[in-house]
């Protein structure tokens, strides 16, 4: 169920209506429960099953990490935990993709092996929720949790329906807490949450999928050669399509969960006026960047090792940060090239960091610049399905076809410039602020006029229910 | 700075993440206190939603009756959902009706369960190619049933990744993997359409309004050709006829979707990065495999005691010229009914057939269309020989 949909909409409402309704704090989670499966039974009624599986299974592994008596045995639990999620993962994720590669090693050899092409369904959102389920046995194992008691607990930690199939990632230690007492119904809580659903549908449906998508799409889609600025164009819009999709997808999980008296954190902060690579990872997808850092990055040493060590963990990272995107070599690309990214920054930091004229604001705004057209060649390599149209764009960005095709009417480039423009100066305007600050400082007559333009944009706008990008991770 | 927010920058900054001592229940769970509450910001919320709804409600009013001013009146959408709940109708023994937008416009159910005995199900899609509809339902085993499939060689020719040929596949992918929260809101949006004028995505929403911006493009621009807009009405037995505000002869709106026809049926030049010689030589080899391609379907399905006639529906004025011009009769429809060996039907072989006018020259107005498709029927008849 997608939450630009009217499906949504009726199920949203019904749920808060009986949510709220209902006195018992038992019968309310029982509800989530419900919901939270309906809502992803929405897309495919067997996966359902699949999730529940996986769940029951981390509830199971979980009480034997916490019960075991020593180190070992708590980490075979865990080897056992991390084996079950990720050969999940594996298979629906990268089945086809890991064959492809056998075959393609093969062939290298010699020997020519035809696999049979696995037809696998990927369940929505199994990345995220994998990710949910595996936090709260990673957790017992660092100590930082105890077992829950409650299954029932445990599966609306990892299923919750506002963060279910595309986060933000949320640790069961974050969740389960809130379980253990029911919250009032706060009516500034209640609409703020509300008006957080408005803004990121305005994102998604308004920004990403009306102004800027179809220029992405036709020119990541063109098979021949574009001249520069339709290829920035197209790059550029698709840099704040995905931003407008995700952190739309985002603030409406936080609005819906907020509506139902829970707390998640934020998952971006204004990304696009990050100043250098670790800047920006601490802007964009912080849960996933959290995570990441947490389970991966510092059990691998962290920047507490000597410094080749360090830049190879950032480049782990960052590499299975990619692949975690998707089953491709052009999201492992993505992620090896945001890992150089930060390792360079890291080595001109040991150089410049200290001069006096680092710090000046003419820089820092030039860093920022930087930040974001190196953040855009990424992206070249995350939007493309293969390399041929990776180097096709690169070729065009930088002068390689003077006399390429010219496929974007003047009216996408005004909507791609306009859009992007207004993007970078807000990002700037509020990089070291937050909706909730902003808002405190606008008059409410303003707040209202915002609210309701988004309203009518969004309902004048008639989206087509196009599903958000990080459904497919 | 007002101290309220002073405060509430202070709570911000401070640790966004308080502690206190968890409670008896939340030691239950062994995790940590509740660390995190995210700021609200203090504000009479209930005013501020209490007058949002009353300017989205009052907004969203007054565009309404614009809109119904302007002769919109509340109709269904072709999109996938619909079509794939017509796609689901379809039995072993249906009759079927394929193509492009001629057959979606000019064939009227009713006459045609009239004339046929059996009310047929309507799958023509504007815009589209039938090869992808026509080829799946070859592909299943159990269907034996009648297809009446238009003929627009321009569209039923369309190569694969071209807008026809993605239009259909669209539509097959829908029927494929439609969701259950896909029907459902495919159910409450036609309630919706059902009732509301302005929602219309080809012509009233804001990507539409925008497109119709007087800016003009860049020299040598490929921009892709503006589609005609919306000028029908549709039920949900995906019956489309066309808007009085076009029929009426010589209307502004005819005019402005004459306009449209030529630049769409006009094929494109051939990419600057192919060689000239190699595209048509690509070309031609992909028309060659079409005509094998549909053949191979069609005795699939008379093998199973399934039966096909083609029709190709009228076309006036500049459009007609065009068509004849850029894909005449003899290099197109006969060698489709030779190679398929299959009955066809050209309107203008048959007096009866002909004679008819299409306001915008591709499409019969609503009332000419129930016409036509009696005085088709016995055409249909006798090469179906039922």
């Amino acid at each position: 169920m997608l939450f630009n949909s009217l499906t949504f909409v009726v199920f949203f409402t019904l749920v808060v209506f009986l949510y709220w309704s209902i006195r018992s704090w038992t019968a309310r989670k029982n509800l989530l429960v419900v919901a939270s499966y309906i809502f992803y039974g929405a897309w495919n009624p067997p996966f359902a099953a699949l999730l529940f599986s996986t769940t029951a299974m981390d509830f199971w592994l979980g009480r034997q990490i916490g019960k075991a008596k020593n180190q070992r045995s708590k980490r075979r639990w865990l080897v056992a935990s991390v084996c079950m999620n990720l050969s999940m993962l594996g298979f629906f994720k990268y089945g086809n993709f890991l064959l492809e590669n056998f075959q393609w090693l093969l062939a290298r050899g010699g020997v020519i092996y035809q696999p049979p092409h696995l037809d696998i369904l990927l369940p929505v959102g199994i990345s995220f929720y994998t990710f949910h389920s595996l936090s709260y046995t990673l957790d017992i194992y660092r100590g930082v949790l105890q077992p829950t008691r409650s299954l029932r607990d445990f599966v609306l930690a990892v299923s919750f329906f506002p963060q279910l199939v595309a986060g933000p990632i949320v640790r069961a230690g974050d969740f389960l807490p809130q379980l253990a007492y029911a919250p009032r119904l706060k009516t500034g809580q209640f609409f703020w949450g509300l008006a957080l659903m408005t803004l990121g549908l305005f994102e998604k449906i308004v920004l990403a999928d009306t102004l800027l998508s179809g220029s992405a799409d036709r020119v990541f889609n063109y098979s021949g050669p574009l001249v520069a600025l339709d290829s920035w164009a197209g790059v550029i819009a698709f840099a704040g399509q995905i931003f407008f999709d995700f952190a739309g997808y985002s603030i409406c999980a936080i609005g819906a969960a907020l509506t139902l008296g829970f707390h998640l954190k934020d998952n971006f902060r204004f990304p696009y006026a990050a100043i250098g690579f670790s800047d920006f990872w601490r802007r964009w997808h912080i849960s996933l960047s959290t995570f990441l850092r947490d389970y991966l990055y510092i059990p691998l040493g962290g920047n507490q090792v000597r410094p080749f060590r360090a830049a190879l963990n950032l480049v782990i990272v960052m590499f299975i940060g990619g692949l975690w995107h998707g089953a491709a070599w052009t999201f492992v690309v993505w992620g090896l090239l945001h890992g150089s990214y930060l390792v360079i920054e890291r080595v001109c930091r040991l150089f410049f960091e200290e001069k006096p004229w680092a710090n000046t604001p003419i820089v820092r705004m030039l860093a920022g610049f930087a930040t974001y057209g190196a953040v855009c060649i990424a992206w070249v390599f995350f939007r493309a399905s293969d390399f041929t149209i990776a180097s096709r764009m690169l070729a065009g960005m930088f002068g390689g076809h003077p006399t390429g095709d010219a496929i974007l009417s003047t009216r996408e480039l005004l909507q791609i410039g306009m859009v992007s423009a207004g993007m970078i100066a807000l990002h700037w305007a509020m990089r070291d602020n937050s909706f909730e600050i902003a808002v405190m400082r606008l008059p409410h007559w303003t707040v209202t006029a915002i609210g309701a333009v988004m309203a009518c944009a969004i309902i004048l706008t008639q989206g087509n229910s196009n599903a958000f990008i990080y459904f497919q991770f | 700075m007002p101290s309220s927010i002073s405060n509430f920058k202070e709570r911000l900054r401070l640790p966004r993440l308080f502690f206190r001592r968890p409670s008896r229940e939340e030691q239950i769970h062994g995790g940590p206190p509740l660390e995190f509450e995210r700021p609200i910001p203090p504000a009479p919320w209930r005013g501020i939603a209490v007058v949002i709804s009353i300017v989205v409600i009052a907004v969203t009013t007054a565009w309404e009756l614009y809109c119904r001013a302007l002769g919109y009146g509340p109709t269904l959408n072709d999109n996938e959902d619909l079509w794939t709940m017509a796609r689901r109708r379809v039995q072993p023994e249906s009759i079927v009706v394929l193509g492009d937008s001629r057959a979606w416009f000019d064939v009227d159910l009713d006459e045609f369960q009239k004339g046929l005995g059996k009310r047929p199900i309507q799958l023509a899609m504007a815009g589209s190619t039938a090869w992808p509809v026509l080829d799946d339902l070859a592909k299943d085993e159990s269907f034996h049933g009648t297809i009446i499939c238009s003929f627009v060689p321009g569209l039923f020719f369309a190569p694969p990744g071209s807008p026809p040929m993605v239009r259909a596949e669209l539509g097959e992918k829908r029927y494929r993997n439609q969701t259950p929260a896909q029907r459902v809101s495919e159910y409450l949006g036609m309630w919706l359409e059902e009732h509301v004028a302005f929602l219309k995505p080809d012509d009233l929403s804001l990507e539409a309004l925008l497109n119709e911006l007087p800016i003009p493009n860049r020299p040598g621009a490929l921009v892709p050709p503006r589609f005609p807009p919306y000028f029908q009405t549709e039920d949900r037995e995906r019956r489309a006829r066309m808007w009085e505000k076009c029929a009426a002869p010589g209307s502004p709106l005819a005019k402005k979707i004459q306009e449209t026809w030529p630049p769409l049926f006009t094929p494109p030049p051939p990419p600057s990065y192919v060689p000239k010689d190699a595209f048509f030589a690509e070309m031609k080899k992909g028309l060659e495999k079409r005509f094998a391609d549909v053949a191979g379907a069609i005795e699939k399905i008379r093998r199973r005691g399934g039966k096909i006639v083609f029709v190709r529906f009228p076309h006036t004025g500049g459009l007609k010229e065009l068509e004849d011009r850029l894909t005449p009769r003899a290099q197109t429809w006969d060698p489709l009914l030779k190679i398929t060996s299959s009955p066809g039907i050209y309107y203008s072989d048959f007096p009866e057939l002909s004679g008819f006018d299409c306001p915008e020259w591709s499409h019969l107005s609503a009332g000419d269309s129930v016409e036509f498709s009696k005085r088709l029927v016995p055409h249909l008849k006798a090469a179906l020989q039922l």
